[in-house]
């Protein structure tokens, strides 16, 4: 009983800062949501709208828009940041000169603020003074320009993220190699299982765990992406590269459009839970049948 | 060991930071504006001391412009001497100075003593009350307002930031027009000048007409290309991604085809023509079709250009003409450390469609954009009376002329004779003399009250008939269907 006390009161601290900063907010975007609220409309004030908000939503194309293009860029980026993470991790995990300063290199990107990795592409890709455009017309004759080319600022905004993030994975992936028994693989290798099939059956079966919760965090992270691309694209050309945070940000800062972007705000969160919670019970399972 | 590595590395941090604040470009030195007898105390000091201002901190936020910059590099140093106060002003970029000054005044936080307000956002600011009435606050303390402080000295661009009762809510602190640059040393090349006539058949010459511009742009990109230069024939201001795009299509580049005030029709709030608007209009759709047509001229930046980065090209020799924001006419014609075209800036009004001249002239229609704004005080600022001597110190005679110099803005017809800017209106092609004498045709924005939310609505069209993605008629008939429908939206033509 008296640990029990003392346990929620070493907890209360937390609970307090995360209701004052998560819960109330949160409440607080699910009642602004419940209303038509733009300070620079004909009627000032918020004015009562119910569900209208989220009905609106249903038919939102720029809104449905942002949202699948989020998706295939969250699909894309993550699935090569894992390929090429993993592909990395396993070289790694191998002995080899310069070994260590490679790594060392490798992880710079890591450590830098997402607005400073969107500058710094900005600044790699501004035609007539960037390098990659300067260099893709020289060396192959193409026309690059992010302003202009809806594909190729897409491709690059996948890039950038590849290249911020593929780190991280790779990082992780090694962990979690590095802490694989060596037995099983050793034994399969006696029994003369050849090295796809010691990888498909073994190696992938064993870090299923380890990469479930990479895809569950590389996965968050990109569904929620605004800062880097905004610095590098501001969502276009046009709404080529306008995700869905960027695009909430639109509606709701220069817009001014609060219950509008609240009611949408909320809707992203229920879709992100909801994958999360999928995840979740993937990982789950996974783990009931390692047991 | 540790303790020597340790020490050697904060030794090359010290040296570091030394060489680096050594690189740091040098901060004007602050000169009051009317320093004091010896011995008698100043009115600003004794203004101050008597509402308790000596030691406070007002903060205030701006964009980073040659002006503002001016304002906090060398002004708020000089105010700070005269009274004590100090003046934090914070320059950033224009999206994130509404963002930020909108979302305090919208909170009431008082975060912000003096915000920047545009001349095309008083409207949005007036209708929800952010703002101090200046007029009033003034009247109400007497004993604040400076001898050397008078509304009635400022330009009629003051009459930007009136309500209906002619009460004042802003101090103007900058004001220019969007202005037509060419290069003179191109321009006036003779052997430039004949090969032009032999292939166009008249003579080279900043354009007049639309399709005089065109012609100019064509025959620089092709002799940018022969002669192995980084020349292209136009600037385009147009970011694929961002408002600066919006701005030169409906403020500077519509006008000129005679399509005003966006396309709305203030008396229904209808932008679609069939339903009395003119955003798709033929004129407009003419023009969108014209600017998108000028992008195969511009530099290949000019899709990721804002106003920054068109002045920065114009700057660096990119281009041979373009519609330049005027508060760089100076540095780009007179700073040798920034430009590279020093000396060969000519200044023009821009083209026009025939009879758009003549309705700029008798007042029912503009040719461009006459830009500048203010510095106001939000109605929850908790040091409004501090703030109120920063205004008025801003909004001095004395010290208009060295500003204008900075930032190529005058807010105060006596400025135009002082000899500091006749120096420089002589440097640049005469760009203030232009400013005083022709700013009469050009117009600030409409006043709308609901701007930045039709601009987030209409934008998105302009960027994809930028990028090609729709042509100049399909973007312009989907921009004006969409801020209809936003307008209703808004409480507007219901």
């Amino acid at each position: 009983m008296r640990s029990n006390r003392m346990g929620w009161a070493l907890l209360a601290p937390t609970l307090a800062i995360l209701a004052v900063v998560g819960f109330l907010p949160f409440l607080y975007v699910l009642y602004v949501g419940l209303f038509d609220w733009n300070p620079f409309s004909n009627q000032l004030g918020m004015q009562w709208a119910a569900v209208n908000n989220y009905r609106r939503l249903v038919f939102d194309g720029a809104f449905l828009d942002s949202l699948w293009r989020t998706g295939l860029f969250a699909f894309v980026s993550v699935s090569i940041e894992l390929s090429l993470g993993f592909l990395l991790a396993q070289t790694l995990v191998k002995n080899f000169p310069g070994r260590t300063v490679f790594r060392t290199l490798y992880v710079l990107p890591l450590v830098m603020a997402p607005i400073a990795v969107g500058a710094t592409w900005r600044l790699l890709t501004i035609p007539g003074f960037g390098p990659i455009p300067y260099f893709l017309d020289k060396w192959f004759g193409i026309d690059y320009r992010l302003g202009t080319f809806a594909d190729q600022a897409f491709l690059t905004v996948v890039l950038m993220d590849v290249w911020h993030w593929t780190p991280f994975v790779t990082l992780t992936l090694l962990a979690g190699l590095t802490a694989m028994p060596k037995e099983p693989l050793e034994q399969a290798q006696v029994d003369g299982a050849n090295r796809w099939q010691v990888f498909r059956y073994l190696t992938i079966p064993m870090m299923m765990p380890v990469l479930l919760t990479v895809i569950f965090i590389r996965l968050m992270d990109a569904l929620r992406v605004v800062d880097e691309v905004f610095m590098l694209t501001s969502g276009g050309p046009g709404t080529a590269t306008q995700f869905i945070g960027i695009h909430i940000y639109r509606v709701v800062v220069p817009k001014t459009d609060y219950g509008y972007g609240s009611a949408m705000s909320l809707l992203v969160l229920y879709f992100t839970i909801v994958l999360c919670w999928l995840l979740f019970i993937a990982l789950a399972q996974v783990g009931k049948q390692r047991e | 060991m540790f303790k020597h590595k340790l020490t050697v590395m904060l030794g090359i941090l010290v040296l570091f930071s030394m060489v680096l604040s050594g690189c740091a470009a040098a901060v004007p030195a602050a000169q009051p504006a009317a320093p004091a007898a010896e011995g008698e105390a100043s009115w600003w000091k004794t203004a101050s001391q008597s509402a308790s201002c000596e030691g406070v901190t007002i903060r205030g936020i701006s964009e980073s412009t040659p002006p503002s910059n001016f304002a906090r590099e060398t002004l708020a140093p000089a105010f700070q001497a005269e009274t004590g106060i100090t003046v934090e002003l914070e320059t950033t970029s224009w999206d994130e100075m509404y963002n930020k000054a909108i979302n305090d005044m919208q909170a009431g936080t008082g975060i912000y003593d003096f915000v920047y307000i545009e001349q095309d956002i008083i409207y949005q600011y007036l209708a929800n009350n952010y703002l101090v009435n200046l007029t009033q606050l003034l009247a109400d303390n007497p004993n604040l307002a400076s001898p050397d402080f008078d509304f009635a000295k400022f330009t009629s661009f003051i009459d930007n930031f009136k309500d209906a009762d002619g009460n004042i809510y802003g101090v103007p602190m900058e004001a220019f027009v969007k202005i037509y640059l060419y290069r003179l040393d191109l321009f006036n090349d003779p052997a430039i000048q004949e090969a032009f006539a032999a292939e166009y058949g008249y003579d080279l010459a900043p354009a007049t007409t639309h399709q005089q511009y065109q012609d100019n742009a064509t025959f620089f990109t092709q002799y940018g290309t022969d002669n192995g230069l980084e020349l292209w024939g136009t600037t385009v201001q147009g970011n694929t991604g961002h408002a600066s795009s919006f701005y030169e299509f409906f403020e500077s580049i519509a006008p000129t085809f005679g399509v005003y005030n966006w396309g709305i029709n203030s008396e229904n709030w209808k932008a679609t023509v069939e339903n009395g608007g003119g955003m798709n209009s033929d004129a407009a759709k003419e023009a969108l079709a014209f600017w998108v047509g000028l992008l195969q001229y511009a530099p290949p930046e000019a899709t990721q250009s804002t106003w920054d980065e068109v002045a920065a090209s114009f700057a660096a020799g990119r281009a041979a003409q373009g519609w330049v924001y005027g508060e760089n006419a100076a540095w780009i014609a007179t700073d040798p450390d920034r430009s590279k075209v020093v000396g060969n800036v000519g200044v023009a009004l821009p083209p026009v469609s025939e009879g758009v001249m003549e309705a700029a002239a008798d007042g029912s229609g503009y040719i461009g954009y006459y830009d500048g704004g203010s510095f106001g005080l939000p109605v929850s600022s908790k040091n409004q009376q501090c703030t109120l001597l920063w205004l008025e110190y801003i909004g001095q005679e004395s010290v208009q002329a060295d500003w204008a110099v900075a930032g190529s803005r005058i807010v105060m017809e006596s400025t135009y004779d002082d000899p500091k800017v006749q120096e420089v209106d002589a440097k640049t092609d005469n760009y203030y003399t232009l400013m005083k004498d022709e700013g009469p045709l050009f117009r600030g924005a409409p006043p709308f009250p609901f701007h930045s939310a039709l601009r987030e609505v209409v934008q998105p069209f302009i960027w994809k008939a930028l990028s090609g993605e729709l042509t100049a008629a399909d973007a312009l008939d989907q921009a004006a269907a969409a801020a209809d429908a936003e307008l209703v939206n808004l409480g507007y033509g219901q």
